[in-house]
């Protein structure tokens, strides 16, 4: 009893002791956490301003977005794609300028009619010991892309891969492709160790080896200390995978990670400000607009090329850079990078920005301001669906708002369509419900008739149907492009692709092209020797390093 | 009550069967085509016919939605939910690997969210219309209403980034599981909490428990042994709609923390158009949900005896 009765004082005089002191801990909390949330500009731990000193342990932690590795079937890709942990290597490289360049293979020639000889790099070995020779290449790379319908954009076949000698393999695809080169820069073409199990355990030939891998948490390698290139300075590198932005982006500044994948523009300002370097690549995407010209009722309005010159001349691309895209981009018209266009890029003009001209010429076609602003013809209105957009709405916000307020400057009304993922942004594509598409989308090989031939041309197989049906902009585009298939020098195919893009961009104002982008990555500033590349599946790590800062 | 329990585990079956129908149904009828989502991912950017057609025959999907309904139905039933159309792997054991990250945090979430929810209801019911009350009524509300995605980032701003004390993301020691489970049992705890006050104020002006304060009986006892006893039926409810939320998976909280559970796993596959997994997952939450809505009642006969459970004939 005399035990209760202390227990029940005891907690008496502790529960008013909390009471008072819980209400002070609790505001003061409370008021904690909203100031330390509002508040920022500080260095959040961003590293040194110099880094001076290599790491004693040059190990590496990359937040990279959502784990899409596949696992099994010929298409499994982990390690290689979308993050590339430089395991296995391809027989050419793709460099930030879009040039080509010697990997495993250390040269290549064309045999007339139609096949591609690749002489590999000799003293070259897998992780698991054994060397690399023509035989590898056969059954690991063009033999396995064969099984693929099509044999993937190379065009391999059963027969297509030939050994000639242990360091020579000639390569013939089913149909003329004198792309191949160009082609095989992509990681889906890399070599593999014969008999390596590529969904759970790839071995290749590259700086570093597979160590373990914890789906949709971490991939880790390490350095493979018989490079046949320079030995890797990092030892170790973990990339973990983070499907939010916010979270990669918090990741950096809590120092879980070193190195960031895909900033958004947005965070640019507030990462450096915290201490951090961005990097950003050379221009390897674009957003534009495709134009439906080839849409029936109530998608034909844009049949008008009048219509399309307006929407391309009442766009202020250096405004839209600059205030709407925060300057994370450039206002290049080219569609395809710039760089990749070479010595050739300058064919294609562009449009200029003049809303006054763009009313013009919707006037001279007979479209007449109505009562709502909103041109009218033959008692319709110029009001048009704009379709956001491949690679999913949020990545094209605010985008869209900014071309319906700037278009409804010259008369032209936008019904803006927002489909949240790819898939369900081309079933509107399939049936052709829209006027206007919006796109984002990457160069990630160095053939750059690519992008043209799928979606605008109709002279050949290996087009998208269901693009061409809206965008094909027809007989002359085709005629300028065709040559570019069956042209073996890249120099030739660069200037007729330029001339195609003109048509396509300048003359049919099939394209509106809107930006060109640039991938952005987010690190420490100790991590040093990072070379931002625009396709983030062809990064190398092998010459990255860290620093102890000051 | 074993007939009982029998016959409700029997009843599982007709409703796992509808809901597979009308997943499988829907999923399918989603626009956007799995096929070409799946070659475009791989090519890295709008795929071609050629990949696009070898996609649709890889992932199984040619021919009709029925007969491929049928065929996906009839290796349900022998435990084979089919193959991911993303990582090209089983379902199934995606599936219970991925249920145990989610377990590891929907449980101490679970438990926290009880370990905060029952004492201040309580002190808000006996403390009712006074200071303390209306603070933690506020408390509560703010609790219940704040989106999850905010309180994630907030709770990684301030003690991941600001001060350091716990990792910002992803499984590891004993304290990356501080966030997550944090956030998680923030808005079951706020909603318990308004329950548990709701259910004693109701139980204190009940006729039994005037007559237990009559006889003389401590406040402590009367809150604990009458009023909140007769409270814990409709509490018990509360409890189980919140387990079987958690435990089917959050989405914005495991994707925010980089946590492999079921929420992510669901979010990933929608997007991606994986039927497969997509029908799993539903499946999966609706037995979760209806074992947890059968321990409820099974429950309702322990707390209160004047309760039965009988199989109707």
């Amino acid at each position: 009893m005399r035990d209760e009765h202390f227990r029940i004082r005891a907690t008496g005089a502790l529960g008013r002791f909390q009471l008072s002191h819980l209400r002070k801990i609790g505001f003061v909390l409370v008021f904690s956490l909203v100031a330390a949330a509002c508040g920022g500009g500080d260095d959040g731990g961003g590293g040194t301003d110099q880094a001076a000193q290599p790491a004693v342990n040059q190990v590496l932690t990359v937040g990279a977005g959502e784990d899409q590795f596949v696992r099994e079937g010929t298409s499994a890709n982990l390690g290689v794609q979308p993050v590339n942990a430089n395991i296995a290597e391809t027989l050419t490289y793709l460099t930030p300028n879009y040039e080509v360049r010697p990997m495993l293979a250390e040269r290549w020639e064309f045999r007339a009619p139609n096949t591609w000889r690749f002489f590999l790099r000799p003293n070259v070995r897998f992780h698991d010991g054994s060397p690399l020779n023509a035989q590898a290449v056969k059954t690991t790379l063009f033999d396995r892309v064969a099984q693929q319908r099509g044999g993937g954009t190379i065009k391999a076949g059963p027969n297509s891969a030939v050994v000639v000698n242990d360091l020579t393999i000639d390569f013939t695809p089913t149909a003329p492709n004198y792309r191949v080169p160009e082609q095989v820069v992509h990681p889906s073409n890399v070599v593999y160790a014969p008999g390596t199990d590529t969904g759970n355990k790839p071995v290749g030939t590259g700086p570093f080896k597979f160590v373990e891998y914890a789906p949709k948490e971490r991939l880790v390698v390490e350095r493979n200390s018989d490079y046949w290139g320079e030995e890797a300075k990092l030892s170790r590198i973990t990339y973990r995978f983070f499907p939010d932005a916010n979270a990669r982006r918090l990741a950096l500044e809590a120092g879980d990670v070193d190195v960031v994948l895909g900033v958004s523009g947005p965070d640019v300002k507030g990462l450096k400000s915290r201490g951090f370097e961005v990097m950003n690549s050379p221009v390897g995407s674009y957003q534009a607009i495709y134009a439906n010209i080839l849409g029936g009722p109530p998608h034909d309005l844009l049949k008008e090329v009048a219509v399309r010159d307006a929407i391309n001349l009442a766009i202020d691309r250096r405004q839209l850079v600059e205030g709407v895209l925060e300057g994370q981009a450039t206002a290049d018209q080219t569609m395809i990078p710039p760089q990749a266009l070479g010595r050739y890029r300058n064919k294609i003009t562009g449009t200029p920005f003049d809303q006054n001209r763009a009313r013009s010429v919707l006037d001279a076609a007979g479209w007449r301001p109505g009562a709502d602003g909103i041109r009218e013809k033959n008692g319709r209105k110029l009001t048009l669906q704009l379709i956001s957009g491949f690679g999913g709405a949020e990545v094209h916000k605010p985008v869209p708002t900014y071309l319906q307020s700037e278009l409804r400057k010259v008369g032209i009304g936008i019904d803006i369509v927002e489909r949240p993922d790819s898939a369900s942004y081309q079933s509107l594509i399939d049936s052709g419900s829209g006027d206007l598409f919006l796109e984002r989308g990457s160069q990630n090989d160095a053939n750059v008739g690519f992008l043209p031939t799928l979606l605008f041309y109709t002279g050949g197989s290996g087009a998208s149907a269901q693009y061409t049906k809206l965008f094909a902009p027809g007989p002359r585009f085709d005629e300028i492009l065709t040559p570019a298939v069956t042209e073996p020098d890249a120099d030739k195919t660069q200037s007729i692709v330029a001339d195609a893009m003109h048509q396509l961009i300048d003359v049919d104002k099939v394209v509106i092209p809107l930006a060109g982008l640039f991938q952005m990555y987010g690190m420490k500033k100790t991590v040093q020797g990072f070379t931002p590349h625009p396709s983030t599946i062809s990064l190398r790590w092998d010459t990255v390093s860290v620093g102890t800062g000051r | 009550m074993r007939a009982y329990v029998a016959r409700r585990l029997l009843l599982l079956i007709p409703t796992l069967i509808g809901m597979s129908i009308l997943t499988f149904g829907v999923s399918n009828l989603t626009p956007g085509d799995p096929a070409f989502a799946f070659a475009s991912r791989l090519a890295s950017r709008p795929a071609t016919p050629d990949e696009v057609a070898e996609a649709r025959k890889d992932l199984g999907l040619e021919g009709g939605l029925v007969p491929r309904y049928f065929r996906w139905a009839g290796r349900a039933l022998q435990g084979d939910l089919g193959i991911s159309f993303s990582t090209r792997l089983p379902v199934r054991p995606e599936l219970v690997e991925r249920a145990r990250f989610t377990l590891q945090l929907a449980v101490p979430a679970a438990l926290l969210s009880l370990l905060i929810a029952i004492p201040v209801g309580i002190v808000s019911a006996v403390r009712r219309n006074r200071l303390t009350d209306q603070v933690l009524r506020v408390v509560t509300l703010a609790g219940a209403s704040v989106p999850s995605f905010w309180l994630a980032l907030l709770l990684i701003v301030v003690l991941a980034v600001k001060w350091g004390l716990v990792p910002s993301a992803g499984r590891g020691g004993a304290e990356s599981y501080l966030l997550p489970v944090l956030t998680l049992a923030m808005a079951p705890a706020a909603v318990l909490a308004r329950f548990t006050r709701s259910a004693v104020l109701e139980t204190l002006s009940s006729d039994y428990v005037v007559t237990a304060r009559a006889k003389g009986a401590r406040e402590a006892v009367v809150v604990g042994r009458h009023a909140l006893r007769n409270a814990l039926v409709p509490l018990v409810t509360a409890m189980g709609t919140s387990l079987g939320a958690l435990i089917g998976g959050a989405a914005v909280v495991e994707t925010v923390f980089v946590w492999p559970g079921i929420g992510r796993l669901l979010v990933e596959a929608i997007l991606q158009r994986d039927y497969p997994v997509i029908a799993g997952i539903v499946l999966y939450s609706g037995a979760v949900f209806a074992v947890i809505s059968l321990v409820v009642d099974l429950l309702y006969a322990v707390i209160d005896p004047r309760i039965r459970l009988v199989a109707e004939r």
